[in-house]
């Protein structure tokens, strides 16, 4: 049998993948299907710098060829946020009855005005415009130019946002809406969603003109596209208005590189095995699992839709300690590399190492760091190795089972879903990371089910980045009480008549999505809609009906772009 | 986070694919704008507030308090297991010391249900609160508990279920009956021979606002709590006494409720009913939530508060402020009258039960027998308008030598007469029977 590689023609298309990690930054370039380079750089303290020296690898590795297509994922955002490099942002917002909205408070000059809207998005109180005016001047007073407004219930009613944004009067350089930012309800968490969009938006500004120097410098003109925490992507260019919607994606480019690199049939388990930490994640039929709210951004919760994902302390470079009450103990410090590569401390790498598994450093080191945990444990240093890999597989295994328990008590609302009961119980797990298989035999062990290393699973972040298509959500509420109907991420608001039906809002809804990916950057025309949430409820006063309230979710769900062939399982 | 914060426990359960009826109050979005108010607060997000998945309740669950006719599964549907079992997520989460507190936010209700059940009356089916009270008794050995219903209408169920039962305090405020459904809940109805003053209702005048029932919270229900000490404190939660309840007359406030719970401390929380699903009860669940994390309610106020809320009038003070005095006299100062039975008196009770949403008619004669020891043997005959006629017996927990003969007794003799249905329900030993004897 002969195999055709289409790559071999001079001007093939390549995709460029790129993921900046912790210690390392990958980058991989696909052809037809393929992996035909990778590369890892380190990851310097300067982000621009990071990526001017792994674009010019990648591309000094690239087989004649055209970038069609260019996908990263960055730490801009998260840096930014953790590292506490935010712009000076005002808030003003305002709330009316239940928490006390000064517990929301956040950033520098945060201020509550009077106003409410209610939970339908009729007006409750007017917007005290003397409040709010001053509210701005004493934020324009402390020399602030950008500014974050947000009401209660602003999803089912912009009216006070936008007056907000027109009494607010001039001087401000950046103005973020919270309504903008979901569809959801969470009036905390909209605050600091807005808070961070607002603050970011500088910073991201310049990453974003800095990213497109280097790409001129090295001559691409192709789409390029930022990872977003869900696993799909955004247009660089069109991710300004919503920088932080960018920030916290590693987790979702590994459990994209899994989509891409493994079948993952039925349902799957994730694992992507770092130096400090584990990532764990489930694919269900194809579809990663999604947070209920949204990501966590260092201390802020947020409204940004994410892939459900938990992190634990537990990796290659996890410090190794015997503790005399305890026993064994991995993690969840990491205190330097593994004693086989000069660290302070025994790791779980050293006992791979020790073990055969894998060919790195100073053999003897890492003997050394294993001789140390025998003697305390009172076996040879080869069954002292064997033990710290079974009680690193027990303790991610534990972590598993938390997570798959967390997940499947997830509360219900409706007797169909009670007695569904739909159980996430993976069948098999896929393994990623540097020292995923070297792990794979104990953590088969530990869970009671087959792993698979998939074929480039050490840069399986990088092909995630690359070959993630476009996402986006619209909510929609219709009112016909009220009279209107809000689809609140598009700003779209619009009066409606009373016998407005289901069908008019799955269009109406299907248009706005298409909007959405437009403006997010999308050039293909086929969308492949997932309706999340169809409900109609009457409204109903003195036992008849006044009206109905018609609620829909609808999204483009986390997937591989078209272009990428997706893995069958071996025969 | 706030010192005097509690960890909560919230059973959320809007069943949202279930109604009565269409147009019926107890319907799909009774509770859809009270999870909009949850949802836009942030509630669940709080480190305190733990969110649970419901679970249906069994047959099992069920058979510890109720006489089903013909069966349970005639009687219940998925929504009233559901609703049950939400309750019993609440029960476990607090005596497993997971929380300090929980609410069960469920739909439907079930206060109005009784002992015998033929259909639905009053919107319930299955009295939910009294199978998690029974449910506590036999998972975690819980024996005193107080059950005070702050529904707006009597919480008639749940005063027959144990108005024999000298361990469960049972305390209603509501809607004075001659005004308003089921028609029942007077001073005088204070408890069977074996239980008598552990069922204490006060009925208020319509209009009673967030002073007149501050006023029976600290004057009667925290004294009878204190006198009672009772292990666990359970709040039937409806929240129809809300100034914009459609189908009640009353004048009490969101941050009226929040303040009540504040002060009660239930252990568990139940919802009832409560109708105005748009006005009231998104802020008035919000409150009582935040009341039991210890949350600051300050700012807990209904947007038509300042517009609609009147302060109850000086007459309708007058009159709360003689109940409360004459109250106090009889309960706190146990000053009703002393029974004149002798133990081992049975003694004969006959009633008449409406069934209002299933139109169904229903007579009972009741035995129970006079006993210092127990509870006492209890005996149902029951014949409904759907045709059934089943006589139940019932033996209490810690029931004495004497009432368990005397209960087996009746429970013989019933085989020979000609019942639909013959039910015993051994509670000491855990014992649950139903004979369907032959028809002639």
């Amino acid at each position: 049998m002969t195999l055709t590689r289409k790559f071999d023609a001079p001007e093939a298309p390549l995709i460029l993948g790129l993921d900046v990690g912790g210690t390392q930054t990958d980058a991989v370039l696909i052809s037809s299907g393929d992996i035909v380079a990778f590369t890892k750089t380190p990851t310097l303290d300067d982000l621009t710098a990071t990526l001017r020296g792994a674009v010019g690898k990648i591309m000094a590795e690239a087989p004649d060829g055209r970038i069609v297509r260019l996908a990263f994922s960055t730490t801009m955002a998260t840096n930014a946020i953790v590292q506490d490099r935010l712009d000076p942002t005002g808030m003003i917002v305002s709330a009316g009855p239940g928490m006390d909205p000064e517990g929301f408070s956040v950033g520098p000059s945060y201020h509550v005005v009077p106003g409410c809207l209610d939970h339908r998005g009729f007006e409750a109180m007017p917007l005290d415009r003397e409040a709010l005016e001053s509210a701005a001047d004493r934020i324009r007073e402390q020399g602030i130019r950008t500014v974050g407004l947000v009401s209660k219930f602003s999803t089912r009613n912009p009216r006070h946002e936008l007056l907000m944004k027109d009494w607010v009067g001039g001087g401000f350089d950046h103005t973020a809406l919270g309504h903008r930012v979901s569809g959801n309800l969470g009036f905390p968490r909209r605050i600091a969603t807005t808070y961070l969009n607002a603050a970011l938006h500088k910073t991201h500004e310049g990453f974003v003109l800095a990213v497109l120097r280097i790409l001129e410098e090295q001559g691409i003109e192709a789409p390029r596209y930022l990872l977003k925490p869900d696993g799909g992507t955004v247009g660089l260019e069109q991710s300004l208005d919503f920088p932080a919607q960018t920030a916290q994606s590693g987790p979702a480019a590994s459990v994209m590189g899994a989509l891409a690199l493994d079948p993952c049939s039925g349902t799957t388990l994730v694992l992507d095995v770092g130096g400090t930490t584990t990532d764990i994640a489930v694919i269900y039929e194809g579809a990663p699992l999604l947070e209920p709210l949204g990501v966590r951004l260092g201390p802020y919760l947020t409204l940004i839709r994410s892939l459900q994902t938990r992190s634990v302390g537990i990796g290659g470079d996890s410090e190794v300690r015997v503790d005399p009450a305890h026993g064994l103990r991995i993690g969840p410090m990491r205190v330097g590399p593994p004693m086989a590569l000069g660290g302070p401390a025994p790791t779980p790498t050293d006992a791979m190492i020790v073990l055969g598994l894998l060919e790195a450093g100073d053999r003897e080191a890492a003997q050394r760091a294993m001789e140390g945990i025998a003697g305390l444990l009172g076996t040879g240093f080869v069954e002292a190795a064997r033990a710290v890999l079974d009680r690193t597989a027990y303790l991610v295994a534990e972590s598993v089972r938390a997570f798959l328990y967390f997940i499947n008590s997830r509360p219900v609302y409706t007797i169909r879903e009670v007695l569904e009961d739909v159980t996430i119980e993976p069948t098999r797990m896929v393994l990623m990371g540097g020292p995923a298989a070297q792990l794979s035999a104990p953590l088969e062990q530990a869970l009671g089910i087959p792993c698979s290393v998939p074929p480039h699973a050490e840069v399986a972040n990088a092909v995630g980045a690359a070959v993630s298509r476009i996402t986006s959500e619209v909510t929609l509420q219709a009112d016909t009480g009220r009279g209107s109907v809000i689809i609140p991420e598009v700003g779209l608001q619009e009066l409606i008549d009373s016998d407005f039906s289901m069908e008019q809002g799955l269009a109406m809804a299907r248009r706005a999505l298409q909007g959405a990916l437009i403006e997010a950057g999308e050039t293909q025309e086929e969308m492949q809609v997932t309706v999340t949430e169809q409900q109609c409820f009457s409204m109903i006063e003195g036992f008849s009906r006044t009206g109905r309230n018609i609620r829909l979710k609808m999204c483009v769900a986390p997937g591989l772009i078209p272009e990428w062939p997706s893995r069958r399982p071996f025969p | 986070m706030t010192s005097n914060s509690r960890r909560t426990g919230l059973v959320f359960f809007p069943a949202f694919d279930w109604a009565i009826s269409p147009t019926h109050p107890e319907r799909e979005e009774r509770l859809l704008y009270t999870q909009d108010q949850v949802l836009e607060e942030g509630l669940l997000d709080l480190d305190n507030i733990v969110e649970y998945r419901v679970r249906p309740a069994s047959m099992d669950d069920i058979r510890r308090v109720h006489f089903c006719v013909p069966d349970e599964e005639s009687v219940t549907t998925e929504s009233h297991l559901i609703s049950a079992g939400g309750c019993l997520v609440a029960a476990d989460a607090v005596r497993k010391g997971e929380v300090d507190n929980a609410f069960a936010l469920v739909r439907p209700p079930g206060h109005h249900a009784m002992r015998v059940v033929h259909g639905n009356r009053g919107f319930c089916n299955i009295n939910i609160e009294a199978i998690m009270v029974e449910y506590l008794r036999e998972t975690y050995g819980v024996r005193r508990v107080a059950i005070v219903d702050t529904d707006c209408h009597h919480g008639d169920g749940t005063q027959d279920i144990y108005w024999h039962d000298p361990n469960t305090l049972f305390i209603s405020l509501h809607q004075d009956g001659r005004t308003i459904y089921p028609g029942t809940g007077f001073p005088d109805e204070l408890g069977g021979p074996n239980a008598m003053g552990a069922t204490v209702n006060i009925p208020l005048p319509p209009k009673t606002g967030e002073e007149g029932f501050f006023v029976v919270m600290e004057e009667l229900v925290m004294p009878l709590l204190e006198k009672f000490r009772p292990e666990m404190v359970i709040n039937s939660a409806g929240q129809d006494n809300h100034f914009s309840d459609p189908i009640t007359d009353m004048n009490f406030s969101a941050r009226g409720y929040a303040t009540l719970n504040a002060r009660l401390q239930p252990d568990i929380a139940v919802l009832e009913g409560g109708y105005a699903v748009e006005s009231a009860l998104p802020y008035v669940n919000v409150g009582i939530i935040m009341a039991m994390a210890g949350l600051d309610t300050r700012c807990v106020k209904e947007p038509n508060y300042d517009r609609d809320y009147r302060p109850q009038s000086p007459s309708v003070t007058q009159n709360i402020d003689r109940l409360t005095a004459r109250l106090r006299h009889v309960f706190l100062e146990g000053k009703y009258e002393a029974p004149t039975h002798t133990e081992g008196d049975v003694l004969e009770r006959k009633r008449e039960i409406y069934y209002d949403t299933d139109g169904i008619f229903e007579k009972q004669r009741e035995l129970i027998r006079v006993c210092p020891h127990c509870a006492g043997a209890l005996a149902i005959e029951s014949a409904a308008s759907t045709g059934n006629h089943i006589f139940a017996v019932r033996i209490p927990m810690e029931v004495c030598e004497a009432c368990r003969r005397t209960a087996l007794t009746w429970f013989d003799q019933a085989s020979q007469n000609a019942f639909s249905h013959i039910f015993l329900q051994d509670r000491d030993r855990g014992r649950y029977e139903r004979i369907e004897p032959k028809r002639k």
